[in-house]
């Protein structure tokens, strides 16, 4: 059972670094995609739509400092709380990732045609970034009271 | 990667549909649209073109009968997997048999006896053919103008009213898809409703440029075809 509890606690702190990193890919992935269709429409400005398309790169980031934060020696007693936090604190990041490369695609598909628009577009993917944020200081927080 | 976001690329390379109706040169051309289209999997290629080969008045012969394009459109629709797309699909058959109901009546035929065109009114179209929109004011609310400017003859509004139809369908359809096979399919089908409505256009102002011809001619009736005056 020990074992188990243990494998759980270093699940948790390589959890929001592994899932960082997919949300990370996946929305660059997405963001990417979009502005490259977009740089085949327009004639200028492909150098705004790559830089959008980076924007989900923070959250592999969040989930690295995340998991410097939970290393520690793992303990049957320590474990549950690294498990919580670690994993929430990935699912949280992961889909904020995937969100916000979403948000990108669409602020670059409407960026494209109204490039007056770009800054306002950009708006939700902000936002976006800000819940990932709180995901990220709260899971610093939290993880202080762990032993 | 879900299949939410499997034509980010395609859809982030085409023009905003709205463009196509308000730009004076078309943003787009068929022959451009189809290089793009080149993205799509060869399944979704076929189900597109399953739609296109039903909702595309091109696709048609003009001697189609009634009877051969219910088939095709029963035909279709098992092939059609996407759930919006098939709703969309039997919108727009509906659409088009209460149209072709008006039509008939127009012309003074009788209530059909056999279930009428294709969807949910086949038997309450000609059960209630004497009525002015066939008791579908509330479903079709669209159905009192079409009947409206067919009894005023005039064809050229009620395809442009028709159209106009379509395309609110099409982006209520729209609204929730960007960037999936969805989206594609309705930008084509919004691309076939813009021709149409392109088309449309050229033949009000050959229309026109007819009747203001005819109009000059007859002001210098003296002038002959060698351009000398008698």
């Amino acid at each position: 059972m020990n074992e188990l509890v243990l494998a759980l606690g270093w699940l948790g702190i390589y959890a929001p670094m592994a899932l960082g990193t997919v949300a990370s890919a996946i929305g660059c992935s997405i963001a990417g995609q979009a502005s490259i269709g977009a740089m085949t429409e327009v004639d200028s400005g492909y150098g705004r739509f790559v830089g959008i398309s980076a924007f989900p790169s923070t959250f592999v980031i969040y989930g690295i400092v995340i998991m410097f934060t939970l290393n520690r020696e793992v303990t049957p007693e320590n474990a549950g709380g690294l498990f919580g936090i670690g994993i929430l604190a990935g699912i949280a990041l992961l889909y904020c990732g995937i969100s916000q490369g979403r948000a990108c695609a669409s602020a670059i598909n409407a960026a494209k045609e109204k490039p007056e628009i770009f800054g306002l577009a950009l708006a939700p993917a902000a936002i976006i970034e800000g819940f990932g944020v709180f995901a990220f200081v709260f899971a610093l927080v939290i993880s202080a009271g762990i032993s | 990667m879900s299949t939410q976001d499997s034509y980010t690329a395609l859809m982030c390379s085409l023009p905003r549909s709205e463009r196509l109706f308000v730009d004076r040169l078309p943003p787009l051309s068929r022959l451009r649209l189809n290089k793009r289209l080149r993205a799509l999997s060869p399944e979704d290629a076929k189900v597109l073109h399953i739609l296109e080969h039903v909702l595309s008045w091109q696709e048609y012969d003009i001697e189609i009968t009634e009877a051969q394009a219910v088939d095709r459109a029963k035909q279709a629709l098992p092939l059609i997997p996407h759930s919006t797309l098939r709703r969309l699909f039997m919108d727009r058959m509906e659409l088009r048999s209460a149209v072709a109901a008006l039509r008939l009546r127009h012309r003074g035929e009788p209530a059909p006896i056999a279930p009428f065109g294709f969807g949910r009114w086949t038997r309450h179209i000609p059960a209630h053919w004497s009525e002015p929109t066939f008791g579908l004011d509330a479903p079709l609310p669209w159905l009192k103008q079409a009947r409206h400017l067919l009894e005023q003859n005039d064809p050229l509004g009620l395809e442009r009213h028709l159209l106009d139809t379509s395309h609110r369908q099409l982006k209520r359809y729209g609204a929730r898809h960007h960037f999936d096979f969805e989206a594609v399919a309705i930008y084509v089908l919004t691309w076939n409703i813009f021709d149409r409505w392109a088309h449309s256009n050229a033949e009000a102002a050959a229309e026109r440029f007819e009747v203001l011809s005819q109009q000059a001619m007859a002001a210098f009736g003296d002038i002959n075809l060698e351009g000398t005056h008698p």
